[in-house]
């Protein structure tokens, strides 16, 4: 036995790596539509990849309104790695706004919501509420015109809460108007309060992912699906039998487990490999192609600037354009009471059927809600096009 | 031959000394105006039709495939051949519109128009090239391509790519007349204010009119059908067109409020006469049309369900109601006068309880949008509960009311065509491009212009 496997069982002896790499590899997960299934991993690397940035960030950065921009300035024109750095801190952050949602979109349509897997889903939904935050809250912090009067913009927004609004602005802003004390409150909710919140999220989210497996599309299920008109399909070529994870609990049978698996290494680890390169690949482009913009240092005095919001804000900053001031506290209940409805659909939607096309009373005023968002953003492009 | 010609020559040679040399101008303007706008209005009547079932079509034949099940693709299967039978119609109409009517009316204007948008004309010329022929593709190799349905499915989805592009680049020509940007640029051209949401507008406008449209037909259909097969394909066909019809409908209240909000910013004049000037009781009337739609189909819906004793029946007919409310309410009238200026004028600005004649609940903000919020969020309800009810209809069973209201939906879809191509038309007067060239002698207004000169 050679000195590295023996320090290997050594190691193993005090820590079970080795039963826990196993379990971690060889689980079954779905062959079919296992592309699909890659939006989750990719997800995760573009997290790690903002926390990975965002250490190498806040080794220059300072949380001031005299030295933000300052710092910022100094690391995109003077530090060519900085530079970068900062690109792809950027331009990650877009990309993982894209993944997630794109992730939220399969996990609704297949419907990969439904019992067991109700707290997935909920932990899921927190977490793109916390990604949202994120975004948001990074955007303040260069304290140039686009992030001064983003700050402006999205706190004053916090005085329609019924009720509580004018206190959770002043609680955000630190003062009547946003200043030194808004920029390290947001700073410190960006890189202490909700990375506190997100990454055990991200814990739970992946141990209920393992808990009750991979659930896929209801194209795993394709051989056991009988068509309501009586159509018969013929039933998948080869099966294995059900292994663990499936079935995790007791559920409807024809959606227990997927008709065929694979283990989730070297198959499924080779997809997710090749689609999260892919993308780091592609952020790594776009961070040295274009790179993080900086305008110039913010000047709450100014007249001549035109506030632009960021693209993942372009839905609502179009609703806010079309809806009359004395209505923006009713708007705002839309993203709101969205949220809210994400969180409840598992305990809304109960029916056992996974097939999109089978089950039109949610999908049809889910496709909407895509379409919605979808419609406005088109809209707000088309008007900052024309300012 | 010589005797016939020396009989009729006569004849002819007077008829040409009553005839005009050249196209008629002046005091027939207005007579033009209506045959163009007559016309105009019959062709966006057939034109969207074809344009939306080259996108819908496609679209349930996909869903047919997946779903497997055999009325999709014979309802898709339908809608080709409607395609194959109206195309040359509406583009008959079309080009006797352009070669004869704005050519010889307006020739000034159509030819700065086609110097201004040759880019987007080229395009759509060829797009509608394209889409003929994927559209008899499309439909006669239904059968021989059975066995290979992903090829045709490509071929219709090419068809929906191409019917989209259509009606993007004629977009770009209507909503430059309306809000004009630099016309040396042709991004400039092709995103000008109004050109997003009057495509996104049109395009849901048109996938919502097919749906009515063929709801109608398949509840004609429906009413002759002597066979139980065909009754339960036309009864569901026509629900599955009506549900399509107002899903689509939902979107546009809001897309329609972002258009006239980008008219509001880029085209003042006409915005302004929209919504206080001599177009605004057609805006009145094209708000509260919306709203009797909605009402109409959630009647349908509560009808359908309760004919086969399906849950939902009573809180749809309650839905109703509430629509009704909401309805009123976005009908009522701000200015009890043919427009503000002459309520202003007589100095009876003031509210209708002071002498005047204001009603201020008329107004759009905020009771008119509150109003367009709630019908639209109640007609949202309406659907969902719809479908909800669905798994408990009997296909078939439909009585002649439910049929009735889809086809007066289908009416009510083509009142609302024309009155808002009427109000978006009429909006630019006295121009045909915006504050650049007007209608009377087509002269151009502005010193730098964006134009030709004439």
């Amino acid at each position: 036995m050679g000195r590295i496997a023996a320090a290997y069982n050594w190691f193993d002896e005090r820590t079970a790596i080795r039963s826990l790499i196993r379990k971690g590899l060889y689980e079954a997960v779905p062959v079919r539509g296992a592309w699909f299934y890659t939006l989750g991993s990719a997800t995760l690397v573009l997290i790690l990849l903002q926390l990975i940035t965002g250490i190498f960030l806040t080794l220059l950065y300072v949380p001031s309104v005299t030295e933000a921009w300052a710092s910022l300035h100094y690391l995109t024109q003077h530090d060519a790695f900085g530079a970068i750095v900062r690109g792809i801190h950027l331009w990650s952050a877009y990309i993982l706004l894209f993944v997630i949602g794109l992730h939220m979109i399969r996990t609704f349509f297949s419907g990969s919501y439904k019992r067991p897997r109700e707290l997935n889903w909920v932990t899921g939904v927190g977490l793109f509420v916390l990604v949202l935050a994120m975004a948001i809250t990074g955007a303040f912090l260069p304290w140039d015109q686009a992030a001064y009067w983003t700050a402006v913009v999205v706190t004053n927004i916090a005085v329609y809460t019924p009720f509580i609004g004018s206190f959770l602005r002043a609680l955000w802003r630190g003062a009547d108007t946003v200043g030194p004390t808004t920029l390290s409150r947001t700073f410190g909710i960006h890189v202490w309060l909700i990375p506190a919140i997100l990454f055990p999220l991200i814990g739970a989210h992946l141990a209920l992912l393992r808990k009750h497996g991979e659930f896929g599309s209801y194209v795993n299920y394709r051989g056991a699906y009988r068509s309501r008109e009586g159509v018969d399909v013929p039933p998948a070529p080869k099966q294995r039998p059900i292994e663990p994870p499936y079935p995790a609990v007791p559920t409807d049978e024809l959606w227990a487990a997927p008709l065929e698996t694979e283990d989730f290494y070297p198959h499924q680890t080779f997809k997710d490999g090749v689609v999260s390169a892919g993308l780091v690949i592609l952020v790594f482009i776009l961070a040295v192609a274009i790179g993080a913009p900086l305008e110039a240092v913010a000047d709450p005095a100014t007249t001549s600037y035109t506030p632009v919001p960021e693209w993942f804000f372009l839905p609502l900053d179009e609703l806010l354009l079309l809806v009359p001031q004395q209505l923006i506290p009713l708007v705002l209940v839309l993203p709101t009471g969205g949220v809210l409805l994400l969180l409840a659909l598992p305990f809304i939607d109960r029916d056992p059927e996974r097939n999109p096309f089978e089950r039109p009373a949610v999908m049809v005023p889910g496709a909407f809600a895509v379409l919605f968002v979808v419609i406005l953003t088109l809209l707000g492009s088309g008007r900052l096009f024309n300012l | 031959m010589s005797t016939l010609i020396a009989l009729i020559g006569p004849a002819l040679h007077t008829l040409a000394a009553e005839l005009p040399s050249q196209a008629p101008q002046g005091n027939n303007r207005l007579a033009a105006q209506a045959a163009i706008g007559s016309l105009f209005s019959l062709h966006i009547l057939i034109a969207g039709l074809v344009s939306g079932a080259g996108e819908i079509g496609p679209a349930i034949e996909f869903l047919g495939f997946v779903r497997q099940r055999r009325r999709y693709d014979r309802l898709a299967h339908g809608l080709g051949r409607f395609m194959t039978l109206y195309f040359s119609f509406s583009s008959a109409i079309a080009i006797l519109l352009i070669t004869v009517l704005l050519v010889g009316y307006w020739g000034h204007f159509w030819t700065t128009m086609v110097t201004i948008g040759w880019w987007p004309l080229f395009i759509e010329a060829w797009t509608f090239v394209l889409q003929v022929s994927l559209a008899y593709i499309w439909y006669y190799t239904w059968d021989p391509l059975r066995a290979f349905k992903g090829v045709h499915m490509a071929i219709g989805g090419l068809l929906a790519i191409a019917s989209f592009l259509q009606v993007y680049m004629i977009d770009i020509i209507a909503s430059y007349m309306l809000t004009p940007t630099n016309p040396q640029n042709p991004l400039r051209l092709a995103l000008n204010p109004t050109s997003y949401p009057l495509t996104v507008h049109r395009t849901i406008g048109n996938l919502a009119y097919i749906g009515f449209a063929f709801g109608a037909f398949c509840a004609i259909r429906f009413l002759r059908a002597r066979n139980s097969e065909d009754k339960a394909f036309y009864d569901w066909a026509g629900s599955f067109g009506l549900l399509w019809g107002v899903a689509m409908t939902l979107m546009q209240p809001i897309v329609g409020y972002s258009y006239a909000k980008e008219i509001q910013l880029h085209s003042f004049g006409s915005w302004y006469k929209m919504m206080f000037g001599t177009l605004s009781p057609v805006f009145l009337w094209q708000i509260t049309l919306l709203g009797i739609m909605f009402v109409t189909a959630t009647l349908y819906f509560g009808r359908r369900l309760r004919t086969d004793g399906a849950p939902g029946a009573g809180l749809l007919r309650a839905m109703s109601v509430g629509l009704v409310l909401t309805t009123l309410l976005a009908a009522m009238p701000y200015h009890l006068g043919f427009t503000y200026a002459d309520v202003a004028a007589a100095g009876l600005n003031r509210p209708f309880w002071e002498g005047g004649l204001i009603n201020p609940l008329g107004s759009m903000i905020p009771w008119k949008v509150l109003a367009l919020m709630f019908y639209t969020l109640i007609a949202i309800a309406a659907v969902v509960w719809y479908l909800r009810g669905l798994p408990g209809v009997v296909w078939g069973s439909a009585r002649r009311g439910e049929q009735r209201i889809l086809m007066l939906m289908a009416v009510l879809t083509m009142l609302m065509i024309v009155t808002m191509g009427f109000i978006r038309e009429n909006s630019r007067g006295p121009f045909l491009i915006s504050g650049e060239m007007t209608i009377e002698g087509q002269q151009n207004t502005q010193n730098t212009q964006p134009t030709p000169a004439p």
